[in-house]
C-alpha cells in the first residue's frame, strides 16, 4: 500500500454528520406517519373501496368535426351506432356468453372467439371489448332487454361517420376506418376500435377533426353495476371544417362526365381554391366507414377502371397539345418573335424519321398565335429543335410540372418532365434529338396530372403566381413560386386561348359564349397499347376503345371579375374539343349562369349540329399509315380492327379536300357516335395510359409498402402486369419518336 | 499485500450487508406476488422475480468487484470514467433505443445498457474526488464548479427525457456538497435564489412532466390517469390496514390497472399485502440501512472515502424519499424506482455496486500506510 492517508487524521464535518442523522430521522417519521394515515386512519375506507367497489375510467368519445362545403352543406357527419361490448372482469362465463352472442347475431362462434382473443391483449379487463361495432336496429331491439341478464355484456353507443354525398365526394373526403396496429403504436391517443382518417381529407385533417376524448370516473360494484359517475374531463369536439368545394358545381361536373372515365377540376385562379374536383368512376366511401369485406375491397381494387384512383392528382397523362401553352411561353422567353412563322407542310423529317403534324396537308404559314389556335405540331417541332430538351425541361419544371402541387390530399403524383439525365438514369441511353420533338407537343415521356394543368392555367391568369391548390375555405392562398413567363408572354398565351375558343378555326369553339370571355386549349394525348398487339383474345371493339386517345381541355372563363379555371380530362375520350369541351362548358354554364338567349348545353355533344355524316374513326390513334418505319411496333393494320383502319384514310382525305375547314369538332363528335361498340362495351383489359407505368417506376411511389388491405396501400401499377417493368408500361425510347405525332384534333 | 488481509473481513460493514440482503429478498418476494397478479389476469406469466434474482446475482458479482481494490485508486480513475460516461450519454441520441417515448437505452446486443445508470456512479466518484480536495467550506467559486460538474451529465439525461434520474444526479451532488459544507452566506443566498428560479425551470419541462406536477397539486382531477394511479396505489396501500392481506393475498388489488406495478409502484403491492406492520418494518429497515452507510461515512479513514460513502447515502436516500412519497401521494409521479424493491436490471446492478463501494471504504478504515 503506497497510498497515503491524510497525515492529520481525517475528521468528517460535524455539521454534515448531524445533517445525515436528521434526514434519516425525518424519513422515518414522515413515512411512518403517512402509512399510519393511509392504513390505519383511512384504512377502513380504502379497504371498502378495494373490497366492494372499484373505480373505473370510461372514455367519452369526442365527436369528430363535420365537413361542409363552402355554403355549409354537410359533406361528412356523424350518426350514432350501437355496438355490443364485453367487460371481461364482470363476465362470469366468457365462453357461454360468447356462444349466446353468436346465437343472437348469427355470427359464427369461432369468429367471435377469434376477435375476442385478438383484442383482449389491448383491452383492459374492466374496459369495453367491442364484439360487434354497428348493430342493425332490429337486432338491437331484439336483444336490448336480454343483454341485462348477461353480466359483462353491454350495449355501447359510438358515433359513426356518414357521408351524405357518397361517391360524389369520396376522393376528396376519403374515409375513416378502425385504426390498425401500426396507427395504434404510433399514436398513443388512439385506443383499439377508434376510427381514424385513412384517406383524403379525413386523413390529412385527422388532427383537427379528431378532438379530444373525455373521461368519466365510475364507481362500480363487483357485478359491474354502476354506483356513481363523475365527469373528470369534458370531451372536446373536433373542429368543423368548411371546404372550398361548391357542392352544386361538383354535382354539375359529376353529371357532365356521364359514364366516362375521367376527371374535372375547377379552380379559382386568384386563390387556388378548388370549387370542384370530380373523378370518375368513384366509390362509396360510406362502405369503407362501415367496414369493407375482403371481397368488396378486392372488387374495388381490381376494377379495370380503377375507381379508387383520384385521377385529378394520382393519374398522370401525356398532356398532348395543352403542353403547347407552356412551350409557347418558353419560346417567348427565349426571344422568339411571335410573328415569326414556320411553313407547315404537314411533316418534318429528321434523319430517317418523319414527324407529322396532325393535319396531313399541313397548316401552311403558321406563327405563334396560329400555332396555338390550330394546334400546329410542326411549329413546335421546328422551334423545339432549335432550343433543345434542356431548355424545355427547365421551363416546364419552373411552370410547375414534374413536381407535386402540394394539394392537401395524400399520394399526389409528380408527373414527369423528361430530361437527358433522367433518360440516362432510366434507360442508360443518351437523349435523341427526335425525342425533343415528341416532348415539344406533349407526347413522348411527358406526363402531367390534371391538377398541375389547372394550377398552371390559373397562374397564367393571376399574374404568374403558381398557387397551391386549396381544398379548405379558410386557408390563405399559398404561392409556391412564380411562373417564368413575362407579363406580355402571359397575355399572348391567354389571347391565344381566347382565340382558340372564338376563332373560326379554333379547336375549343364549344365553349363560346357571348357574355363570358372564355379561353381554352384542347389536347389529345396519344395512347400506346402495344401489349395488345397479337393478343388474339382481345376483341376488336375493345381494342378500339383502348387505343382511343385521351381528351384534354384546359380552359378559363371571366365575367365581371368572376373567374374560373376548368380542366377536363377524359380517358380514351377521343378529342379534347369534342369530348372534354362539353363537360367544361356545362361547368361554366352553372358557374356563370346559363348563357343569354340560349338553352344551356345539356348532354355532352348535342349542341353541335350534326355535320355531314362522314365516316370517321373514333379517336384516330396516331399510327395507321402504312409507310411508317417500325410499323410492327405499333398496332398496325394487321392487328388493328379492319373497319376503323379503313375508315381512317377517307376521313383524312376528306379533311384535306375541304378547303373551308369544316367544324372538325362536330365531325369528330359525329364520328364517335358512329362506332357504337367502342363506347358501350368497356374493355375488360387495363385501360391505363401507357405512361403511367413509366411514371410509377421513375417517380417514387409514396403508396408503396403499406398495409395490404388498406386502400391507401393500393398501387394499381403494381397490380398490373403490364404496368411496371413491362414493355408496355415503360415505353421503350425508340417507339415514341418513330410515331407520327398524334393527330391533334383539338 | 498478502492475498487477503483478515482485517479487511473483520472491519467490513456487516450490518450493511445484512440490511441489503434483507431488503433485496423482500423485494424479490414482493415481485413474485406482483407477478401472481398478472397470472390471474391470464395475460402473461411473468418471470420478473426470476429475472430480478438473476440481476441480484450479477449485482453480487459487481459488489465483490467494487470491494477488491483499494478505493483510493479511484481518485485517479474518476476523470477517465467521467469522460467515458459523457461519451456514452452523447451516443444515446444517435444509437439510442426508444422505450415508452424516451430514448434512454443503448442496445448492446445481449442487453440494453442505460448509460444514465453508469453516470450515477461516475458523478458520485467525480463529485467525491472534487469536493474532497480541501476541507474548507465551499464559496461561490467552488459551488459553481460543482454545479458545472453536475450540469454536463444532467443536461444529457434531461434531454432523453428522464427527469427522475436528472434530479437524482443533481440532488446526490447537492447532498455531498451540503455534507462537505457551504459558507453560511453562500448558503443563505442560495436558499433565496434557487426557489425563485423554479418558475423558469417550469417552462423547460415536457408537457407530461408539467401534467404530473399539476396532478400532484390537484390529484383528484387528472385526465391522463397519473392521478388515477396515485389514487389506486393509495387505495391498495390503505386497504392493507394494520396486518395486511398476507403474502399473495393482494391479488384482487386495484393495482392490476397499474402498468408499472412491478417497477415504480411495487411498494403499493407490498403495502397491500403486509399492512401497516410490514410497512413500518420496511421503513425501519431502510432507515437502518441508511444508518449503516452513515456509520461508514463517519468512520472512514480519509475524506475521499467518506464523501464517496455520503454520495451513496444520498443516492439511496433520495430514491427512497421520492419513490415512497410518490406511491403514497406525497409527491408528483416521477419515474424513480424504490431501491431493491422495484424491478429493474441496471438499477439493481448499480445498487449492489454502490454497496460494494461502501463496503470497500469500511473494510479499509483501519489500514495504515503500508503493510
Amino acid at each position: 500500500m503506497r497510498i497515503q492517508f491524510e497525515p492529520e487524521g481525517f475528521q468528517p464535518p460535524r455539521a454534515g454528520l448531524i445533517l445525515l442523522q436528521c434526514i434519516v430521522a425525518g424519513l422515518f417519521f414522515l413515512f411512518v406517519v403517512r402509512f399510519w394515515y393511509l392504513q390505519i386512519h383511512r384504512g377502513e375506507e380504502f379497504a371498502r373501496l378495494a373490497r366492494e367497489n372499484r373505480l373505473r375510467q370510461e372514455r367519452i368519445y369526442a365527436s369528430r368535426g363535420l365537413l361542409r362545403d363552402r355554403d355549409g352543406r354537410l359533406l361528412a357527419e356523424n350518426r350514432p351506432a350501437f355496438g355490443l361490448a364485453l367487460v371481461r372482469e364482470d363476465c362470469r362465463d366468457i365462453p357461454s356468453t360468447l356462444a349466446q352472442v353468436s346465437e343472437w347475431t348469427g355470427i359464427p362462434l369461432e369468429q367471435l372467439t377469434a376477435k375476442f382473443n385478438q383484442d383482449r391483449q389491448r383491452v383492459k379487463p374492466f374496459e369495453h371489448l367491442l364484439l360487434i361495432s354497428d348493430m342493425p336496429f332490429d337486432l338491437l331491439a331484439r336483444i336490448e332487454n336480454r343483454v341485462l341478464q348477461w353480466p359483462g355484456l353491454e350495449i355501447v353507443t359510438r358515433s359513426k361517420r356518414n357521408y351524405p354525398q357518397g361517391e360524389l365526394m369520396a376522393h376528396i373526403l376519403g374515409y375513416v376506418a378502425e385504426a390498425n396496429e401500426k396507427e395504434l403504436e404510433d399514436d398513443k391517443d388512439l385506443n383499439l376500435g377508434d376510427f381514424v382518417g385513412k384517406q383524403g381529407l379525413e386523413l390529412v385533417l385527422e388532427r383537427r377533426l379528431r378532438g379530444q376524448k373525455g373521461l368519466h370516473q365510475l364507481e362500480v360494484d363487483v357485478l359491474g353495476r354502476q354506483l356513481n359517475k363523475k365527469l373528470v374531463q369534458e370531451p372536446v369536439s373536433g373542429e368543423n371544417i368548411d371546404l372550398a368545394i361548391d357542392l352544386e358545381l361538383q354535382q354539375v361536373a359529376w353529371e357532365a362526365l356521364e359514364d366516362e372515365t375521367g376527371c374535372v377540376v375547377a379552380m379559382d385562379p386568384d386563390t387556388g381554391k378548388l370549387l370542384a374536383l370530380v373523378t370518375k368512376p368513384s366509390f362509396d366511401n360510406n362502405a369503407f366507414a362501415a367496414g369493407l369485406s375482403l371481397k368488396e375491397w378486392t372488387a374495388l381494387r381490381d376494377n379495370p377502371r380503377h375507381p379508387l384512383q383520384n385521377r385529378v392528382i394520382q393519374s398522370v397523362y401525356p398532356p398532348g397539345s395543352v403542353w403547347k401553352l407552356m412551350m409557347a411561353g418558353m419560346l417567348l422567353n427565349e426571344g422568339v418573335n411571335p410573328a415569326d412563322s414556320v411553313w407547315c407542310t404537314g411533316e418534318v423529317a429528321l434523319g430517317k424519321q418523319v414527324f407529322r403534324c396532325w393535319k396531313k396537308g399541313g397548316h401552311g404559314r403558321v406563327d405563334m398565335m396560329r400555332s396555338l389556335i390550330e394546334s400546329c405540331d410542326v411549329y413546335y417541332y421546328q422551334m423545339s429543335d432549335r432550343f433543345g430538351i434542356d431548355k424545355i425541361e427547365a421551363f416546364a419544371k419552373a411552370s410547375g410540372f414534374g413536381a407535386p402541387t402540394g394539394i392537401d390530399l395524400p399520394h399526389e403524383k409528380s408527373g414527369l418532365v423528361p430530361s437527358k439525365a433522367w433518360k440516362r438514369r432510366r434507360f442508360g441511353e443518351p437523349w435523341h434529338r427526335g425525342e425533343t420533338l415528341n416532348v415539344s407537343i406533349g407526347q413522348g415521356f411527358t406526363l402531367v396530372t390534371p391538377v398541375q394543368v389547372a394550377a398552371f392555367v390559373s397562374a397564367l391568369m393571376n399574374g404568374g403566381k403558381l398557387l397551391k391548390p386549396s381544398l379548405l375555405a379558410d386557408e390563405d392562398p399559398t404561392v409556391r413560386s412564380s411562373l417564368p413567363f413575362t407579363a406580355s408572354g402571359r397575355k399572348m398565351i391567354l389571347d391565344g386561348m381566347r382565340l382558340t375558343v372564338n376563332d373560326d378555326r379554333g379547336t375549343a369553339k364549344v365553349l363560346r359564349r357571348p357574355d363570358v370571355v372564355m379561353g381554352g386549349k384542347t389536347g389529345t394525348a396519344q395512347v400506346t397499347k402495344l401489349k395488345m398487339v397479337g393478343e388474339q383474345r382481345v376483341r376488336t371493339e375493345d381494342l378500339a376503345y383502348e387505343h382511343r386517345d385521351h381528351a384534354w381541355i384546359a380552359t378559363w372563363g371571366e365575367k365581371a371579375g368572376k373567374r374560373l379555371v376548368v380542366v377536363v380530362m377524359v380517358e380514351h375520350g377521343g378529342h379534347g374539343g369534342s369530348d372534354a369541351g362539353p363537360v367544361a362548358r356545362r361547368v361554366y354554364d352553372r358557374f356563370f349562369g346559363p348563357p343569354p338567349g340560349a338553352a344551356p348545353l345539356v348532354p355532352a355533344g348535342q349542341t353541335a349540329p350534326a355535320a355531314p355524316a362522314a365516316p370517321a374513326t373514333p379517336g384516330v390513334s396516331a399510327p395507321g399509315q402504312p409507310a411508317q418505319p417500325m410499323q410492327q411496333m405499333q398496332p398496325g393494320p394487321a392487328t388493328r380492327p379492319a373497319a376503323p383502319a379503313a375508315q381512317e384514310q377517307p376521313d383524312r382525305q376528306d379533311m384535306q379536300d375541304r378547303p373551308d375547314r369544316p367544324d372538325r369538332q362536330d365531325r369528330q363528335e359525329e364520328g364517335l357516335r358512329t362506332v357504337p361498340t367502342g363506347r358501350s362495351a368497356r374493355p375488360a383489359g387495363r385501360d391505363r395510359a401507357a405512361g403511367r407505368g413509366a411514371e410509377a417506376s421513375e417517380v417514387e411511389d409514396a403508396r408503396e409498402g403499406q398495409h395490404r388491405y388498406d386502400p391507401d396501400t393500393f398501387d394499381p401499377d403494381a397490380d398490373s402486369p403490364d404496368g411496371r417493368g413491362g414493355d408496355d408500361g415503360v415505353v421503350p425510347p425508340l417507339r415514341r419518336f418513330q410515331n407520327v405525332a398524334p393527330e391533334d384534333g383539338q | 499485500m498478502s492475498p487477503i488481509d483478515r482485517r479487511l473481513i473483520t472491519h467490513m460493514n456487516w450490518g450493511l450487508v445484512a440490511f441489503t440482503a434483507l431488503l433485496f429478498l423482500a423485494g424479490v418476494a414482493n415481485l413474485y406476488s406482483a407477478s401472481g397478479v398478472r397470472m390471474e389476469d391470464g395475460i402473461v406469466v411473468s418471470t420478473f422475480y426470476q429475472k430480478q434474482l438473476l440481476w441480484g446475482l450479477m449485482g453480487l458479482g459487481g459488489m465483490v468487484f467494487f470491494m477488491l481494490f483499494d478505493y483510493r485508486h479511484m481518485k485517479s480513475l474518476a476523470l477517465p470514467l467521467f469522460i467515458v460516461t459523457m461519451i456514452l450519454l452523447a451516443a444515446i441520441p444517435v444509437f439510442g433505443k426508444v422505450v415508452y417515448g424516451a430514448r434512454r437505452w443503448l442496445p448492446l446486443g445481449f442487453m440494453n445498457l442505460q448509460p444514465s445508470e453508469v453516470a450515477k456512479i461516475a458523478i458520485l466518484i467525480m463529485g467525491a474526488r472534487f469536493l474532497s480536495r480541501s476541507r474548507e467550506p465551499l464559496g461561490w467559486k467552488g459551488l459553481f464548479e460543482v454545479l458545472a460538474l453536475g450540469a454536463l451529465p444532467a443536461g444529457f439525461i434531461v434531454m432523453q427525457p428522464d427527469l427522475g434520474t436528472t434530479l437524482l444526479l443533481l440532488m446526490l451532488l447537492g447532498g455531498i456538497t451540503l455534507f462537505h459544507g457551504v459558507r453560511p452566506g453562500v448558503l443563505k443566498t442560495c436558499l433565496v435564489v434557487v426557489p425563485s428560479m423554479l418558475p423558469l425551470a417550469w417552462f423547460r419541462l415536457h408537457d407530461y412532466q408539467k401534467q404530473r406536477i399539476m396532478t400532484f397539486l390537484d390529484p383528484g382531477n387528472d385526465p391522463l390517469g397519473a392521478g388515477y394511479h396515485i389514487i389506486q396505489s393509495q387505495i391498495a396501500i390503505g386497504s392493507g390496514q394494520l396486518w395486511g392481506k398476507g403474502f399473495l393475498g393482494g391479488t384482487q388489488s386495484q393495482l392490476r390497472f397499474l402498468p408499472e406495478k412491478h417497477t415504480d409502484f411495487a411498494l403499493a403491492v407490498f403495502g397491500e399485502e403486509w399492512g401497516f406492520i410490514g410497512c413500518v418494518l420496511l421503513v425501519v429497515m431502510f432507515c437502518l440501512f441508511l444508518l449503516s452507510i452513515f456509520n461508514t461515512a463517519r468512520d472512514a479513514k480519509d475524506r475521499f472515502g467518506s464523501y464517496l460513502t455520503v454520495g451513496v447515502f444520498f443516492y439511496f436516500f433520495w430514491q427512497i424519499l421520492i419513490n415512497m412519497g410518490m406511491v403514497m401521494g406525497l409527491m408528483p409521479v416521477v419515474g424513480v424506482p424504490l431501491p431493491f424493491i422495484s424491478y429493474g436490471g441496471s438499477a439493481t446492478l448499480v445498487n449492489f455496486c454502490l454497496i460494494g463501494l461502501v463496503l470497500n471504504v469500511s473494510m479499509r478504515r483501519f489500514m495504515f500506510k503500508t503493510s
